[in-house]
């Protein structure tokens, strides 16, 4: 699915999802159209289920937290925490544009409000929009593919995304690359409105499942701290699992601790 | 008495005095009129220069009282943008202490957070305080709304979970709907990174003290914020008062050198800068910068308000002079100087002014006092005040009578009227006698 996810500039797990999404197409030409709606298409309806691990590094600390997490589409998503003993059992929960975290220790459920939303999710560099955002990139998104060709030994697609007038969007631009061989993504660049490259996700470690090429390590690199840095890596990941909408309710949020 | 007039020149200009007081009263109704319009502007500038006093100290007061202090010391990470790292170390708290007996120091810790209440979430802004010293620098603990400050612990919960009391700012309890025993829960990234939350329980409401902090403000105690940050390393900001406000620029210097000393001492880490120590002018530029435009804004309103009044005088001179402009032939055939028929109509538009500068102030000064006493009380429309340039007002705006401002407005209505009362004596002292008396 990747292209539209990447909207959303990627709430880690929800980008892995979609990458996951994005089925290994013998390679062809393909129009951008056709790419992101066949890519759409693959994700929708879709449900996951997968544990990682999220490291990051800032200038103060650098931890590392084990996490679990389902999804249904992209509506719906549930992060629980397993690792460290001091976060354990904190969740988050995704429906429909809105988030709750659950906190155990004080047995709290509490709604992110809409203008948290450009706070860090969990401490990380990804925010809570990230995780929020609807995909918007058919609706909000001009794309088109700007280089085709070989880039670092890789043919690719790169395809350039900019918001249409009256979208509701942060990036002023999004480029993303995807792998021609595998449709996997590559690497994602999101620009500001000046144009100033302001965060790089970058995607490695592939390996294929259920017939995909699934990136299993998302590195993303805040621009102007260049020492700093989220790393999420997949331990593991399956896809079709059975869940139901109503597995991701607040009443679950608490029980799954 | 023209003959002890010519004897001399005091005679003279005393004669020159008496003449021109009773001229003024050859049409009492209109030189009434004059000088009440006078007296008028007088007032207008004398209330409005109490008010203004009155706003001015009661902003100092404010930007020095209530939260902020006369100095306050911060790394520079933190000025620059809240660095929750740029902390300065607890001993260089007691070094202050100990080598500044005669100020009163508090300090402060801040984190950005999220609240939460039954209904509803938002971002707020946590502020730690030591209350003992906090008191003894400022008021911030003493404007309570609603419920009683303490900033201790309130309760442990059935599952062993310790709830500290906070203070919340009005406006952010308005719109969470907190009161006094309403439950609250914080959840902030803590200094290691790990998710910082904690059950609270609302002690007390506080009236409006600045914007701020009325709208997201969540005062705790410090020992209550260490169990939610995991800050242990020092604390981010330093409020300071002293106790003779005129030794600010000593005690200033004093500091620096001070905070020199220890930065050399107990070296801290480069990514949270320098410490540094700014007044309360440099904390709230707005405001002095406020105090500055005041003083210019008080001297355009009275010369426009003086300068409108004298038109009235300009007329009533203008008047007299033509309608005595015979006399005044008369007066120049039977010899009489030029310069002192020029002397004697600026006379008679001085004693306008000084009758009206006498009156006046009188009046403005009883008026100004009343201002001082009662204030104008805008507390029917305005229950929690107004906010200007940043600060939190009372609803009760009082004066503050400066006599060296009534003197100044005086001064300044003499110069006007003065200016304007050339025009009335250059014109009689242009008079043809030939043609006048024709």
């Amino acid at each position: 699915m990747t292209i539209r996810e990447f909207s959303r500039y990627g709430m880690a797990w929800t980008i892995a999802l979609s990458i996951l999404a994005a089925v290994a197409q013998p390679a062809h030409a393909m129009q951008v159209e056709e790419l992101i709606h066949h890519i759409d298409e693959l994700w929708r309806g879709e449900t996951s289920r997968a544990n990682m691990t999220m490291t990051v590094k800032t200038r103060r600390y650098e931890r590392s937290m084990t996490l679990e997490a389902w999804s249904r589409g992209k509506e719906y998503s549930l992060v629980v925490i397993r690792e460290p003993v001091k976060d354990r059992g904190i969740a988050t929960l995704k429906v429909i544009g809105n988030i709750w975290n659950y906190l155990p220790k004080i047995n709290r459920v509490t709604k992110v409000p809409s203008s948290m939303m450009s706070g860090s999710w969990m401490g990380s560099h990804f925010t809570n929009d990230d995780l929020v955002k609807e995909s918007t990139y058919e609706d909000d998104y001009n794309s088109s593919i700007t280089f085709e060709g070989k880039r670092d030994g890789k043919l690719i697609y790169e395809i350039s995304s900019l918001p249409k007038p009256n979208a509701a969007v942060v990036w002023g631009k999004v480029v993303m690359e995807i792998d021609q061989q595998t449709l996997a993504p590559y690497r994602a660049r999101y620009f500001d409105e000046e144009g100033a490259l302001i965060r790089t996700l970058s995607f490695d470690q592939d390996r294929t499942i259920d017939g995909r090429a699934v990136p299993m390590r998302l590195s993303l690199q805040p621009e102007d701290k260049p020492e700093e840095s989220t790393v999420i890596l997949y331990q593991d990941i399956r896809f079709g699992v059975p869940l139901e909408a109503g597995f991701f309710s607040l009443q679950n949020l608490q029980k799954r601790r | 008495m023209h003959n002890l007039g010519a004897a001399s020149p005091f005679g003279r200009l005393f004669i020159l005095l008496f003449i021109a007081w009773r001229n003024i009263w050859r049409n009492p109704v209109r030189s009434v009129l004059t000088i009440a319009a006078l007296v008028g502007g007088l007032i207008m500038v004398i209330l409005y220069a109490s008010l203004l006093e009155g706003m001015t100290r009661q902003m100092v007061q404010y930007a020095t009282e209530v939260t902020t202090g006369h100095l306050q010391i911060h790394r520079q990470a933190f000025i620059d943008d809240q660095d929750l790292y740029a902390t300065l170390p607890w001993p260089y708290l007691e070094r202050i202490e100990r080598d500044f007996p005669t100020i009163h120091i508090a300090p402060r810790l801040y984190a950005a957070g999220l609240a939460s209440s039954a209904t509803t979430s938002t971002g707020v802004l946590i502020k730690a305080v030591d209350p003992e010293r906090e008191a003894e620098v400022t008021t911030t603990l003493s404007h309570v709304r609603s419920g009683e400050v303490n900033l201790g612990i309130a309760d442990t919960t059935s599952t062993g979970l310790v709830r500290y009391n906070v203070v919340v700012g009005a406006q952010l309890a308005k719109n969470m709907k907190l009161s006094p025993g309403s439950e609250l829960v914080l959840v902030t990234q803590a200094a290691d990174g790990s998710i910082g939350n904690n059950l609270y329980r609302v002690a007390a409401v506080l009236r409006p003290l600045e914007p701020n902090f009325d709208r997201m403000g969540v005062l705790m105690s410090i020992k209550a914020y260490r169990q939610l940050m995991y800050l242990d390393s020092g604390f981010h900001e330093l409020a300071i008062k002293l106790e003779d406000i005129d030794a600010l620029p000593e005690v200033q210097a004093a500091l620096d050198a001070e905070m020199q000393t220890l930065q050399v001492a107990q070296p801290l880490d480069k990514l949270g800068g320098l410490a540094v120590v700014r007044n309360w002018r440099q904390l709230t530029p707005a405001i002095s910068d406020m105090l500055q435009l005041s003083r210019s804004m008080l001297l355009l309103i009275g010369l426009i308000v003086v300068g409108l009044a004298s038109l009235g005088m300009l007329n009533t001179m203008l008047m007299a002079v033509h309608e005595r402009a015979h006399e005044f032939g008369i007066l120049l055939c039977l010899g009489m100087k030029r310069r002192w028929l020029l002397l004697m109509v600026l006379l008679e538009s001085f004693f306008l002014a000084l009758i009206s500068a006498v009156v006046g102030s009188v009046l403005g000064t009883l008026l100004a006092r009343y201002l001082e006493e009662h204030g104008i009380d805008f507390s029917a429309s305005m229950p929690d005040g107004y906010d200007w340039a940043g600060m939190v007002f009372e609803p009760v705006m009082k004066g503050y009578l400066e006599p060296g401002q009534i003197v100044e407005a005086c001064l300044l209505m003499f110069a006007v009227t003065f200016v304007a009362s050339l025009i009335p004596a250059w014109r009689s002292v242009r008079l043809k006698p030939a043609e006048v008396l024709r």
